[in-house]
């Protein structure tokens, strides 16, 4: 017994020597590139000389003040990512509803479906460009030869036309992921629960809402809280589609931390918008976290 | 069955031999040797498809006579380039040479500290082989020059088409404000726009504005830099650009270059606002347009106002830092051979037009199908280009403005134009905002000391 509390004392430092490697990898994945940019947001820094002097909580005091601007570009963020999550649920699980029945050419549907979620960012955008332009565009040609509108529309320049174009395109460009997810839980659900609800009287909504909406819940739970990150910090469809015009209408904060950044070269005020970003997702995180242990 | 058999089957081994072998020396060979030349690295915001290949034949010569170096030219553009500069000198990863950027961004780095004075590759080159004053946007203040002209642009020429301006019953171009509108009203059609003007939050709405806010006889800084944004000159422009806003294309909301270019030489619009890459891209694109077009200086606020020409003064210059700078001078100073320059001129004939004495003559410049068919054009942009200016150097007696560069980059001059034109809000507070954003960015230096 002694001979053995000896050997695990001897062995005390195999613990922490085995957890070394992942500690050293996270803290320089993880750990350095927080600490420096928090360290950077207290400076003020010339990008391209990276000239730096120490301006304490200037920055954070600056972008949260009257004259900031943090709090539009939360506002338009917080739109961006709450309008075009939910118009993906929707769309999702409605396909993965669709997709998940005996259709004909199932598999060819499957397949297609993915292909918004796999296309590139920018082919992508170029694509919905090109539907919106107002002179030879599908969007407007479309609408104009069935008599829906007289004059072409300018989808991306004015608003609330651009914010509500970057949310479809967002929306169409995302919804592929809650396919995946939703359809791969729908068929795990056991068939008996839909013949136990049937024979309960209940129709096609009933079933949805007491069977379906309860099995995919958790999945759905995660879903959401992985698009919500993703949405957060999307920032190249919305830079490439309307580079945060009109004025500001369209910028988000990833498109202001850029324009911080390399449109006015002020990396610690980018910096600081970057820290005042995550503080956000992470009280989003918090909020789900306490939501989950709340349910269960 | 005696030998036959082992000889097929020693055949079809070596056959196997054979095809493996050639299988794995063919990426090797595909490979070659390794290459041990030294890199240089080029880059410019010009690379339309006929620009690249005059690039890669300089590079070719240049590369025949210093076997040592090998060059690779990289595409910037012109709204990313601000963005992609202030990582590679922040990284210390910077190119060799740098061609076709405004004059005010070379001014901006120089300023820095961040480029190469170009005084001894402008002596290497000749400086008597520039035209007169073709230098001077690129002086700095401590009397050193921060890049050399590669050519120049008159960036916002009026493009007109005589078949539109004659079914609209106009015999002459607009020669003010009020005529440009009553022309664009009158060549507006139910299929056809006015005028490509930009208003999106970019680069070129920026520029443009700010020759509308000359064109009004106004200018954004004082000589000595002293911020004159809130003046009459940019209320009047203000209100000239919202009501010609009824004769752009809905999309003008967020045109930027290639949009207003596309726009004018698509026919959608009856004017455009452009450089002389229009000629290239009619003669290209819409062949049946060329024999119509005319191109004037763009009008200004009434007939007696003096012309103001945005000419963006591309030029050449070395960031510091760049390695082998030797080689790196020699390729900067090869650009500049006739044959190649022409050739790069050529390339987009009329859009960069020559900065080097000789040139605009030659048979081998002139004799170009473009440049005798619209000889008449490049004539006018040229005189246009000569007298032209931009933020950095809004007139001869104009202190180098160090920080245009910044100031096009954070799009405050766009913005202000989209409050008052789109958003509908008062010129008076777009203005006010505008100008402490100006403001900001002048003192932003200063503070960091």
């Amino acid at each position: 017994m002694m001979a053995a509390t000896a050997k695990l004392r001897g062995d005390g430092w195999l613990g922490p020597l085995l957890i070394a490697p992942v500690v050293v990898v996270l803290g320089a994945v993880i750990g350095y590139p927080l600490f420096t940019a928090l360290a950077l947001s207290l400076f003020e820094v010339d990008t391209p000389t990276l000239r730096a002097s120490f301006a304490g909580i200037g920055n954070y005091a600056e972008l949260l003040g009257p004259g900031g601007r943090f709090w539009p570009a939360l506002g338009v963020t917080l739109v961006w990512t709450a309008a075009t999550l939910a118009l993906q649920v929707v769309l999702g699980v409605a396909m993965a509803l669709l997709l998940n029945r005996d259709l004909w050419l199932r598999s060819l549907a499957r397949s297609l479906v993915l292909f918004p979620y796999f296309v590139s960012t920018v082919v992508a955008v170029l694509v919905w460009r090109w539907l919106f332009n107002d002179l030879f565009g599908l969007a407007n040609q479309g609408l104009m030869a069935l008599g829906v509108i007289e004059a072409p529309i300018d989808w991306l320049g004015t608003m609330p036309n651009a914010l509500l174009s970057v949310i479809v395109v967002g929306a169409w460009k995302f919804f592929p992921f809650v396919v995946i997810a939703v359809l791969a839980r729908l068929q795990t659900i056991p068939e008996s629960l839909y013949d136990a609800a049937r024979l309960d009287g209940a129709g096609a909504w009933g079933r949805f809402r007491d069977v379906t909406l309860p099995q995919i819940g958790e999945v759905l739970g995660i879903v959401v809280l992985l698009r919500a990150i993703w949405d957060f910090k999307e920032f190249d469809l919305i830079y490439l589609l309307t580079g945060g015009g009109p004025v500001d209408a369209t910028r988000t904060l990833p498109l202001t931390v850029y324009q911080e950044a390399f449109g006015l070269n002020r990396m610690g005020m980018a910096a600081a918008y970057a820290v005042a970003m995550m503080i956000v997702m992470l009280g989003f995180f918090v909020a789900y976290r306490l939501a989950v242990r709340g349910r269960s | 069955m005696t030998g036959k058999p082992a000889l097929s089957d020693t055949s079809s081994l070596c056959d196997r031999r054979s095809v493996l072998a050639a299988a794995l020396a063919l990426p090797v060979a595909a490979c070659g040797a390794p290459d041990d030349r030294k890199l240089l690295r080029w880059w410019s915001p010009q690379a339309a498809p006929a620009q690249a290949r005059a690039y890669k034949a300089q590079i070719k010569r240049f590369e025949a006579a210093n076997p040592g170096y090998r060059v690779a030219f990289e595409q910037t553009s012109d709204d990313g380039y601000p963005a992609q500069f202030a990582a590679a000198f922040a990284a210390g990863q910077v190119p060799n040479i740098v061609t076709h950027l405004p004059s005010f961004a070379a001014q901006s780095y120089y300023a820095q500290g961040l480029v190469e004075p170009m005084d001894a590759v402008v002596a290497s080159i000749g400086a008597d082989r520039f035209l007169p004053g073709a230098n001077a946007p690129y002086l700095a203040t401590d009397g050193r020059l921060s890049a050399v002209a590669l050519g120049g642009t008159a960036v916002d020429m009026l493009w007109l088409r005589r078949d539109l301006m004659e079914a609209a019953g106009l015999a002459a171009p607009p020669r003010d404000w009020d005529e440009l509108r009553d022309a664009c009203r009158r060549m507006q059609t139910a299929r056809i726009y006015g005028a490509p003007l930009p208003f999106g939050t970019n680069s070129m709405t920026s520029l443009v504005f700010i020759s509308f806010i000359h064109r009004a006889g106004g200018q954004v800084f004082a000589p000595d830099l002293t911020l004159t944004l809130d003046s009459p000159a940019t209320y009047a422009a203000l209100d000239f650009y919202r009501s010609m806003r009824e004769f752009c294309p809905p999309s003008a909301s967020s045109f930027g270059w290639a949009d207003s270019l596309n726009a004018f030489v698509s026919g959608a619009t009856a004017t455009g606002i452009y450089g002389g890459r229009v000629l290239v891209n009619v003669a290209r694109q819409n062949p049946a347009m060329a024999r119509q077009l005319l191109c004037v200086p763009y009008p200004g606020q009434t007939a007696a106002t003096p012309a103001w020409t945005f000419n963006d003064f591309p030029c050449l210059f070395i960031p510091k830092g760049a390695s082998e700078m030797a080689a790196t001078r020699a390729l900067a100073v090869s650009l500049y051979e006739p044959e190649g320059y022409i050739g790069q001129m050529l390339a987009a004939p009329g859009h960069v037009l020559p900065v080097l004495r000789g040139i605009t003559n030659s048979p081998d410049y002139s004799g170009n199908p473009i440049t005798t068919m619209f000889a008449k054009e490049i004539a006018t942009m040229t005189a246009a280009a000569a007298a032209g200016h931009n933020l950095g150097f809004e007139s001869a007696a104009h202190a180098p403005n160090v920080k245009a560069g910044e100031i096009i980059a954070s799009n405050a001059i766009a913005e202000m134009v989209q409050r008052v034109t789109i958003s509908g809000e008062p010129a008076k507070a777009a203005v006010a905002r505008a100008t402490d954003r100006i403001a900001a960015i002048m003192r932003a230096g200063t503070d960091r000391g």
